[in-house]
């Protein structure tokens, strides 16, 4: 039996079972190579679920849709690694009860995709361990590196370019399981704290209160990545932020349900001897 | 006689036109992205788009636009205009989808009041299309009783030749024949076959979907949560949509002086509808994707008489979560009305 006949048969028998209240997986998109987001609520809805290397959306932003967990029934959800990271960063920030949510787990690579074994969210502790070791490698980019190796003048230039695209359409919000605020910074307007028009300036604010606000939470899933219209690398933004905050601070996103939350949280040990 | 415009002789054209003092436009991609831009060369342009990412709406309807200039004094509010560039421009290379999108807002933006924003780019502005020869799994301008060699909204269409080597030249409006006069020694005698246009499909029954709509019953159908549950409530779909064009006003300055701007603004947006008071009128998703619906299938033809759509499928082809209008409109074509 395939992944997906495996994954398919157990989505159907956690419905039949009422184990869970719904199943959130994917169906086929449009196209031969997009996947839909898919809420599964019966055993026979399940029936479409696809599971192959095109399911690459990191699905976990939906279990904060409103009123879905409040009442305290499970939801089970397909996710890859970084998706258990979001679920972990969720659960550390008091998003959601993570005893609330069955992990069907999967990876893909090289367009193979595998079972992940484990259900809650804290049987993936050593898994992402590991894949915490391998991050200083796996974070490296060339484009980043050329970035970094521009004068400031450069680097400001290179990314007034690619933010003059920015259309303020916030897919790149709205995608992002990390961005859960009831009224974002933008939307506050009584001020108007952040300019919404889409100039240099408004575009500069938007793009690195976001960078900001991700630093040790953004798992590298691409959402935002994908979900941009105008296709503005905002990949390169977290990997660098990711990079900074595991260099200065050993923090890797998403590594348990308790973890502290890097900039929220204070040590005494702190290799910085002030506070800004 | 039908007149051949030569793709060797583009780059001419080109030339002739900025000498006569117009900004050319056309399909332009660079290594991200692509959008209808200035160019110098017509080697610049790229005609093997389906259609650029972004619509021709911007051109005439910037994301961002300085409305006006204010002083706050004493006894007294100072204003002063800005007023768009009066710059003469053609676009080439326009998809007939997107020039439809222009002649479908038009109505719309001079139904109270003319606005200037709109029409001065409008009436300065030369439209050259080029039928499609190729269209994607997105497309759906045959659904809108559109085509892929439709001419609303062009002042010129080009029929690229069989050979692909040059375009079949139909001049459509006097705004048209001014700028092909320009370059008239320029074009041949003589009709090549053209190439045939693209096949596309038509994917839903336009009809059946506007009865359904225009049923209050089906208002508050369940229908609309359904086929809404995936969506992220972004506006990628509504900034890229050739003919959404609602817009919000935002002060930038401080107490005393400031630029008052228009700014694109979306019906996906929670915010779009938020009450001083908190209360939001379409407090759900839902409720915002129904609104995107009913307002270019119901209330946009109630009041113009045309479907605020030309077909283009970007809200589809560049949705996060691949929703969009076709996928709505055909779930709705097989709902009993």
């Amino acid at each position: 039996m395939t992944i997906q006949e495996t994954y398919k048969a157990r989505v159907k028998k956690l419905l039949a079972s009422g184990t869970v209240k719904m199943v959130i997986g994917y169906k086929p998109g449009t196209t031969a190579d997009r996947r839909r987001p898919h809420f599964i609520r019966t055993p026979e809805e399940a029936d479409q679920l696809v599971l192959d290397s095109a399911c690459i959306t990191n699905l976990s932003g939906y279990l904060l849709s409103e009123g879905l967990l409040s009442d305290e029934k499970a939801v089970a959800i397909f996710l890859k690694p970084d998706g258990i990271r979001s679920i972990n960063i969720l659960a550390a920030e008091a998003q959601l009860n993570s005893e609330q949510i069955l992990i069907l787990g999967f990876d893909s690579n090289d367009n193979q995709v595998t079972a992940l074994e484990g259900e809650k969210v804290e049987e993936f502790t050593t898994l992402i361990e590991s894949i915490k070791e391998q991050a200083p490698e796996a974070l490296k980019n060339p484009l980043l590196e050329q970035i970094e190796g521009m004068t400031p003048k450069e680097r400001f230039a290179f990314w007034q370019g690619e933010f003059s695209r920015c259309i303020k359409c916030y897919a790149c919000r709205q995608a992002c399981p990390m961005c859960y605020c009831r009224r974002c910074i933008v939307d506050c307007n009584q001020p108007q704290w952040v300019n919404t028009s889409s100039h240099t300036l408004g575009n500069f604010e938007w793009n690195i209160v976001r960078a900001f606000h991700l630093s040790g939470r953004c798992v590298g899933c691409g959402n935002c990545d994908r979900a941009c219209p105008v296709n503005i690398p905002l990949r390169l933004i977290n990997a660098k932020m990711a990079q900074e905050v595991l260099g200065a601070f050993d923090h890797f996103s998403g590594m348990s349900h308790t973890q502290e939350p890097v900039l929220a949280s204070f040590k005494k040990d702190d290799s910085e001897t002030f506070i800004l | 006689m039908t007149r051949i415009l030569q793709s060797d002789k583009l780059d001419n054209c080109v030339a002739r036109w900025r000498e006569a003092g117009l900004t050319v436009i056309g399909p332009v991609k660079n290594e991200s992205s692509s959008s209808y831009a200035a160019v110098e060369k017509a080697a610049e342009f790229d005609f093997s788009l389906i259609m650029p990412d972004r619509s021709i709406k911007e051109l005439f309807f910037p994301q961002t636009e300085p409305m006006l200039h204010y002083t706050i004094k004493k006894q007294r509010i100072d204003t002063s205009d800005f007023t768009p560039p009066p710059e003469k421009r053609i676009i080439f290379g326009a998809r007939p989808c997107d020039a439809s999108g222009l002649a479908i807002d038009d109505p719309l933006f001079g139904w109270d009041y003319k606005d200037n924003f709109w029409f001065q780019r409008r009436d300065t502005t030369v439209i050259v299309t080029i039928a499609c020869t190729k269209a994607d799994d997105f497309c759906m301008c045959t659904s809108l009783k559109l085509a892929p060699d439709s001419t609303k909204g062009s002042d010129v269409l080009l029929r690229p030749l069989q050979n692909n080597k040059g375009w079949q030249v139909e001049e459509l409006t006097d705004r048209g024949r001014d700028a092909f006069n320009e370059i008239a020694d320029l074009l041949q005698d003589g009709s090549g076959p053209a190439a045939p246009t693209a096949v596309v499909a038509e994917k839903f029954n336009l009809d059946a979907c506007v009865a359904w709509l225009q049923n209050p019953e089906n208002f508050e159908s369940t229908f609309w949560r359904e086929i809404s549950m995936r969506c992220i409530g972004c506006a990628s779909c509504t900034f890229l949509c050739p003919t959404c064009h609602c817009f919000d006003f935002q002060d930038e300055g401080d107490t005393y002086s400031g630029i008052r701007r228009k700014n694109w603004d979306s019906c996906s947006f929670a915010l779009f509808t938020m009450h001083t008071s908190g209360h939001n009128p379409r407090a759900t998703q839902s409720a915002r994707w129904r609104q995107r619906i009913m307002h270019k299938f119901n209330y946009f033809p109630g009041k113009f008489n045309v479907n605020s759509c030309s077909g283009c499928g970007r809200c589809s082809r560049q949705c996060p979560v691949d929703m969009g209008i076709t996928e709505t409109l055909q779930a709705i074509s097989t709902l009993p009305s």
